[in-house]
């Protein structure tokens, strides 16, 4: 964070539009080896829809993406995943039929190289099921690494895309919203995750909870209708007019 | 389940292998020999279904035109026969045979490339568009075998003698039978294994979350693809032995209403079951031999009937466990 | 010269039919996201009850109104009955309920009508031909049908550019979560695109009637060509329904004007003439595959 260390994640210039509507404007934005940094803004800012640009879900209309140096502009969402870009989604995309170890080991699987095996049955992969387990450890699953995921609760879920996430051995991480839908107890226990992940990962947390923010956040950046109008530490964010007055005092507490 | 339940439950598929492979003699005990045909059918389709089943079941990828390489794989032996029986080389270059150990091959290999090829394109889509794709080409591929007027177009091609394997008689319905059953549990334990190994890991993946595979950085196209090559395989298979036990090959084998047919027996068996296929083939083929024997006009009745179970949705398939 | 003259509208004859089936059609895989084989079914039902309705009465205008409106009513009625329960269903279910109700329809009619081809004789005033350009004669039938056609899709044009039903329609073609929020009873619109498509339907059926005979399982062949179209032109889009229409109308017919001639050429006998017929019904596959490489999604998809 000093202004030698070269960003990780560099957007510059990145616009979107959807006919009339721009749902990214002229955005520029950085994400440093390590830090948390977070993306808030009303709904409707267009985080949802910045997030697919940086994954590759979705292709920017003009400007620039750089993962390490590499423009990544052009990459396929795998390609991009490839590269060290993880990411947990919103909306829980986990394989609802398989147990809570199986969607892990299938992270696993995807970074060992191309799964065209066979023969080999997976069940009985002692690399792919020792990884799994220690991903589920870290966020505090591994007592329901055999349960199937239709029988999770909504928090497990959220924990368990997490995991998944982290199989991966990601080296910047976007989190879309982990805190959605959970309660005061599970949004605290999510929080204690991935601040003990602080440090270790650089992460991109997209976010509507403050508390989590708050404690989280090495840097914040305020989205409003697809422009950042602020970016910086926690505590200057707060005093902020402009942040202030986009958004309702009460959600900033 | 205590320790004797699951002593049966482990037993229980080399009880339905020894079932399978008892039919011919089971058959002459009961005093039914004309039951042997059926079963062979049933077999043969099963095996054909098991096919798609890899497509549909494990892949969630919903196609319509299978029957194409069920009729390629069929009409691989025809033309080699027939080339075999006029003496000419196919082209000029490729001399025909009567040897099952060449035509079942063959027969592989053709219905296994045309699925790559078609198969290619057809993934280059998803949804509603890939299911309309995948019956426009099989419809294609039945006009130009109509149009063959040399291998006999509309009517068909007739096959006098069946291909030979060493000393064994195809024309023996026993015979016949056991190939058939063995080709089927071989394509089955292979497909089983593949499905249970990484590759069929991905497969199970992509169906449930495309969006979760890409973001793990799989690609899934090239996967897709080659579960397309085995599917096609194994129908080409199937066909290539049809062609054996009816001795007749026919567009009326790549049309649409047989792609149909696949497809309900791979739904009403359980969709996603190893076996499933197999037993919606007994089910439907037995279901049709008994109502035709009513009336002409007995698909009035499965009509509905196959409305209802779309209707009941796999939510509810697979609360009765149906469907995997 | 006359030749050509007469295969161009032969074309846009074809091209005709085909609009009108895609057109209905594309709109319910595009707003209801439902696939549905049975359009070939109701296809098949106007073009029975008009020809029974024009043996029984005699009367060329009841029997497009029977048409039409058994097309449309019976549309309605499976929308009501069973298409509504598919909106949320997997595709598989959706491909085996409405291939289950083409086997019921087809063996209905079969039992009500015979398995025999029905052949409709047209009234005098239709059956004759007209000048088209000097010294080439047309049939009247087919010039009516290319005016039928023409009319409804302009009527269709109006319909779905300046009402607000149409509007809705649009929308619901691009996006069915955005009509969904705007509070609109998406299960009227939803019975309406479909009675519309049915009606379409039915319509095609009765003008095919006279042309190409009567009989079960008509409706698949066209049906499989309509999917090509749509295929082409790109789903949920009406502009992609009328260009991909024209696309495989025309290619259809060129083809099949240019490729005996060509194959004479290079072999002799009947079995040219099938292969001929073989490569010619091949033809529109051909160009839709050549469409997929470059454009996965259609020429026009509605969808952005």
């Amino acid at each position: 964070m000093d202004g030698v260390t070269a960003p990780l994640l560099a957007l510059r210039g990145v616009t979107k539009r959807f006919g009339g509507l721009v749902a990214t404007n002229d955005l520029s934005l950085d994400v440093f080896p390590g830090e948390v940094h977070a993306l808030i803004g009303p709904n409707g800012a267009g985080k949802t829809t910045l997030i697919g640009q940086m994954t590759g879900e979705l292709r920017p209309d003009s400007g620039q993406i750089r993962f390490d140096g590499v423009d990544v502009r052009r990459l396929s969402a795998p390609r991009r995943a490839r590269l060290g870009i993880g990411r947990t989604f919103q909306i829980t995309q986990l394989l609802r039929e398989d147990s809570a170890l199986a969607n892990v080991a299938m992270a696993v699987q995807a970074g060992q190289g191309h799964s065209f095996r066979f023969w080999q049955e997976v069940r009985g992969d002692a690399s792919l099921r020792e990884a799994a387990l220690m991903a589920l450890d870290r966020v505090g699953l591994l007592a329901r690494a055999s349960v199937p995921v239709a029988a999770l609760a909504h928090g497990e879920r959220k924990q368990l895309e997490l995991a998944v996430a982290l199989a991966q051995a990601p080296r910047l991480l976007v989190l879309d919203e982990p805190m959605a839908g959970l309660g005061p107890v599970e949004s605290q226990a999510m929080t204690g995750i991935l601040a003990g992940l602080k440090g270790h990962v650089a992460m991109l947390l997209v976010e509507h909870d403050m508390d989590a923010v708050f404690a989280l956040a090495d840097r914040i950046t305020v989205l409003v209708y697809g422009a950042a109008i602020a970016s910086g530490p926690p505590a200057e964010i707060r005093r902020d007019p402009k942040v202030l007055a986009a958004y309702l005092s009460e959600e900033m507490g | 389940m205590g320790e004797a339940g699951l002593r049966v439950r482990r037993l229980l598929p080399w009880l339905g292998l020894a079932v399978l492979f008892a039919v011919p003699v089971i058959v002459q005990r009961l005093g039914m020999p004309s039951l042997l045909g059926l079963a062979t059918r049933i077999v043969i389709m099963g095996l054909a279904a098991s096919s798609l089943n890899l497509l549909l079941g494990y892949g969630g990828l919903v196609s319509f035109g299978h029957a194409a390489y069920f009729g390629l794989g069929a009409y691989a032996v025809g033309i080699l026969n027939a080339q075999f029986v006029s003496g000419d080389p196919l082209l000029g270059v490729i001399p025909g045979t009567d040897e099952l150990a060449v035509t079942l091959p063959v027969a592989m290999l053709v219905s296994g490339a045309f699925a790559l090829v078609l198969g290619a394109l057809c993934l280059r889509t998803v949804g509603v568009p890939f299911i309309m794709i995948t019956l426009a080409f099989a419809q294609m591929l039945y006009f130009l075998f109509v149009s063959l007027k040399a291998y006999g177009g509309d009517d068909g091609l007739l096959i006098r003698r069946p291909n030979v394997l060493a000393s064994l008689n195809l024309r023996d319905g026993a015979t016949m039978y056991w190939i058939a059953a063995s080709c089927l549990v071989a394509y089955l334990l292979v497909c089983g294994r593949a499905m249970r190994a990484r590759f069929g890991r991905v497969i199970a993946g992509q169906r449930q979350s495309p969006r979760r595979m890409a973001a793990l950085g799989i690609a899934t196209y090239p996967y897709k693809l080659v579960l397309f090559g085995m599917a096609g395989m194994g129908a080409g298979l199937a066909g290539a032995l049809m062609a054996n036990f009816s001795r007749f090959v026919s567009p009326d084998m790549m049309h649409w209403t047989q792609s149909g047919d696949l497809l309900i027996m791979v739904v009403i068996g359980g969709a996603g079951r190893l076996w499933g296929p197999l037993l919606g083939a007994a089910v439907l083929i037995g279901l049709e031999t008994l109502l035709s024997g009513w009336t002409q006009y007995w698909q009035i009745v499965l009509g509905p009937i196959l409305v209802l179970v779309a209707l009941s949705g796999p939510g509810m398939r697979r609360r009765i466990g149906w469907t995997a | 010269m006359s030749l050509v003259i007469e295969q161009t509208l032969n074309g846009v004859q074809l091209s005709a039919m085909l609009f009108l089936l895609a057109a209905g059609l594309t709109l319910v895989f595009g707003i209801m996201g439902v696939i549905n084989l049975a359009h070939g079914s109701l296809y098949m039902i106007g073009a029975y009850a008009s020809a029974w309705t024009a043996a029984a009465t005699g009367s060329f205008l009841l029997a497009v109104l029977a048409g039409v409106a058994a097309a449309g009513c019976v549309g309605m009625v499976l929308e009501f009955l069973v298409l509504r329960r598919l909106y949320a269903s997997d595709h598989v279910d959706q491909v085996l309920a409405t291939f289950g109700l083409v086997l019921f329809f087809n063996q209905a009619m079969a039992l009500l009508f015979g398995r025999q081809p029905l052949f409709v004789t047209l009234p005098g005033w239709l059956s004759g031909t007209v000048m088209v350009a000097p010294g080439v004669p047309y049939p009247v039938f087919r010039l009516l049908i290319i005016v039928t056609v023409v009319v409804v899709a302009a009527l269709m044009w109006v319909f779905i550019s300046h009402t607000r039903i149409g509007m809705l329609v649009r929308a619901g073609a691009t996006s069915r979560d955005m009509v969904r929020a705007m509070g609109v009873p998406i299960r009227g619109l939803y019975t309406l695109v479909f009675g519309l498509g049915a009606a379409l339907a039915g319509l095609a059926g009765l003008l095919a009637g006279p042309i190409y005979a009567v009989q079960v399982g008509m409706g698949e062949q066209i049906l499989i060509s309509t999917f090509v179209v749509i295929v082409i032109g790109g789903v949920g889009s009406i502009r992609g329904a009328l260009i991909g229409a024209l696309l495989v109308g025309g290619m259809d017919t060129l083809l099949r004007a240019v490729v005996p001639g060509l194959l004479q050429m290079m072999m002799q006998g009947p079995d040219a003439d099938a292969l001929a017929g073989g490569i010619a019904s091949m033809g529109i596959y051909l160009v839709m595959a050549s469409v997929l490489l470059v454009r996965p999604r259609g020429l026009f998809p509605a969808h952005g």
